[in-house]
């Protein structure tokens, strides 16, 4: 009887061990969240969200308003001055490293450039107290953005897939004499 | 005695599962201090599921306007609600102004708001269930209004 006992004790661990090894436990992928800042220190004046990405990945194809629809939003020309928003990205999207654009005004530098994988735009408004803008863009971004078929859309709803597949990154940073504007994804829940 | 004994039983049983289901859906609280010109103090706690409940004695009509507003949204609600439940806790939006601090955070299968102001505090806080539910009725008091 013992012996009995013993050998399905033998066989039950033993079934135990291979199904625990046939079935390894796959931990969810963490929760991201897009974080926007505003602070106005002169002012005392803070905003804070923290939008977890999958909210926003849901919500946004459900949204069917102005030009946004299905998670798309189409560009109209006329809203761009003409400029060729899609064949712009598409361009810096097949193109190599490099420093692409950079215009030196009396006022203001902008300097459009790919690097490391990134979409780089920053712009300085070199008078008292201008702006100062960083916005960088993951190029997964930008081709989840040219994913789609139309020629006049964007898809954004991709994007934001893309974006959440991608590491923490600082998206956007804007700063005047009053104003500091931060965007930025990680998987923390807090901004602290 | 025994028999009444068990009839005091089967009320004490009733009464259980009543407050028990009653609170299935969680509590409401409401928590308003007003501190200018008179100090005044509301709190209110009740079971979620009465809202719902209560929504059913309230004519269709009176919800006409908001019904019309929300049905373009609701599929907008509806998948943000859904999405909500599902996250883990976060603080959603903290705004401060000199003298107003707002905060709307999820918190468990709630969702909590909390403003403080020079005036007054409040603290509202209704679990999400609750808040679709009762987003869902007044939507469909559209159609039944339309009729």
């Amino acid at each position: 009887m013992r012996k009995v006992l013993r050998s399905i004790a033998v066989v039950g661990l033993s079934a135990a061990m291979v199904g625990g090894m046939a079935m390894p436990v796959v931990a969810a992928p963490a929760e991201r969240y897009l974080h926007v800042r505003v602070e106005d220190p002169a002012k005392g004046e803070s905003v804070n969200v923290n939008l977890p990405l999958s909210l926003a990945e849901k919500i946004l194809p459900t949204v069917n308003k102005g030009g946004l629809h299905d998670g798309h939003v189409t560009i109209n020309h006329a809203d761009f001055n003409d400029v060729d928003v899609r064949a712009i990205l598409d361009a810096i999207r097949t193109a190599p490293d490099n420093e692409f654009v950079t215009v030196k005004e009396k006022d203001q530098d902008v300097r459009v450039a790919k690097s490391n994988g990134n979409l780089i735009v920053h712009v300085r408004d070199n008078t008292k107290g201008g702006e100062k803008v960083d916005v960088t863009v993951p190029m997964k971004v930008v081709d989840a953005l040219l994913s789609t078929a139309k020629q006049n859309e964007l898809d954004v709803a991709a994007a934001l897939q893309a974006l959440s597949a991608e590491g923490d990154a600082l998206l956007v940073t804007v700063e005047d004499a009053t104003q500091h504007v931060r965007v930025w994804v990680d998987s923390r829940n807090t901004q602290d | 005695m025994i028999l009444l004994g068990k009839v005091m039983l089967g009320i004490a049983g009733i009464t259980v599962a009543g407050v028990g289901l009653l609170c299935s859906e969680g509590l409401i609280e409401v928590n308003v201090v007003e501190r200018q010109p008179e100090a005044h103090h509301v709190y209110v706690l009740a079971p979620a599921a009465l809202v719902p409940m209560t929504m059913r004695f309230i004519p269709s009509r009176k919800f006409g306007r908001a019904s019309r507003e929300l049905q373009p949204w609701m599929p907008t609600i509806r998948a943000a609600l859904d999405d909500l439940r599902e996250t883990d806790d976060v603080t959603l939006v903290d705004v401060t102004e000199p003298g107003q601090h707002v905060v709307v955070t999820k918190q468990g299968g709630s969702v909590v708001v909390d403003v403080h102001d020079q005036d007054e505090t409040v603290h509202v806080s209704a679990p999400i269930r609750a808040i679709a539910s009762t987003i869902e009725q007044v939507a469909a008091a559209s159609d039944d209004s339309s009729n």
